[in-house]
């Protein structure tokens, strides 16, 4: 599973194996620190599920007072919204979740 | 994620969340007992995208939420396309899923801290296949 910053991958999908194959890119919001435990479990279990499915996969951490406008309007293949809240910017991740219910494109809260 | 149901769906355009302590009508409050820490037994609603993911109808999860959806505001979860799917044994609604959407999922539960590399929890291995039926 690929870990990248916000810049990566357009229209919800990335190149992997020298761009043969395209990873879904999934949008995980979070304000938590890289080395908190729930920042650590919720990539972890996307990890895991991923590999259980054999699926290529590249996650990007996206904490809410970074999301740009492009994000809103393309979030991805999936969104999740991870633990711990209050948000820096909650407006932002609202539109986020706006955008991911408006779109048809998967994404679960925790 | 009943924030924005309740701003965008639901006409309440002031929905707040209490943690924010910044006015307007409180869809997410303070639980009167905080679940922060703890163990949650659910009972999972027949027929909701969650229980097939579970293929049970019930599930023991852990919790670090101290807030959930207001007493008031309990009826939201099930209008505009929301349903409660998962309730706690004090009635509390503790997931909602949306109807009309292919994959649409909020806990006031950490799915995650249960998930093992060997037995990934069924809530991500969803989502994860809900990605690739839109492929």
């Amino acid at each position: 599973m690929a870990r990248t910053g916000s810049s990566a991958a357009q229209a919800g999908f990335a190149p992997v194996d020298g761009g043969r194959m395209q990873a879904p890119v999934i949008t995980v919001l979070i304000d938590l620190p890289p080395d908190q435990d729930y920042h650590v479990a919720t990539l972890a279990a996307l990890d895991h599920a991923a590999h259980s499915l054999s699926m290529p996969l590249e996650v990007r951490v996206v904490p809410t007072d970074t999301i740009e406008s492009h994000l809103i309007a393309d979030p991805g293949a999936a969104v999740v919204v991870g633990p711990g809240s209050p948000y820096r910017n909650r407006e932002r991740a609202l539109d986020i979740i706006r955008s991911a219910r408006e779109k048809g494109i998967p994404l679960v809260g925790t | 994620m009943l924030v924005e149901h309740a701003r965008n769906l639901a006409g309440i355009q002031d929905a707040t969340h209490a943690e924010y302590r910044a006015g307007g009508t409180e869809v997410i409050s303070l639980l009167g007992c905080s679940l922060q820490g703890q163990t949650i037994t659910v009972a999972l609603a027949p027929g909701s995208r969650l229980a097939r993911l579970y293929g049970a109808l019930q599930a023991v999860e852990r919790t670090t939420c101290s807030y959930g959806l207001a007493l008031e505001m309990q009826h939201i979860a099930s209008e505009h396309g929301m349903r409660p799917v998962a309730i706690d044994d004090t009635g509390e609604v503790r997931a909602v899923e949306r109807t009309d959407h292919p994959f649409f999922l909020a806990t006031l539960y950490q799915p995650q801290l249960r998930s093992e590399p060997r037995r990934p929890h069924p809530i991500f291995v969803g989502l994860l296949r809900a990605v690739t039926r839109r492929d």
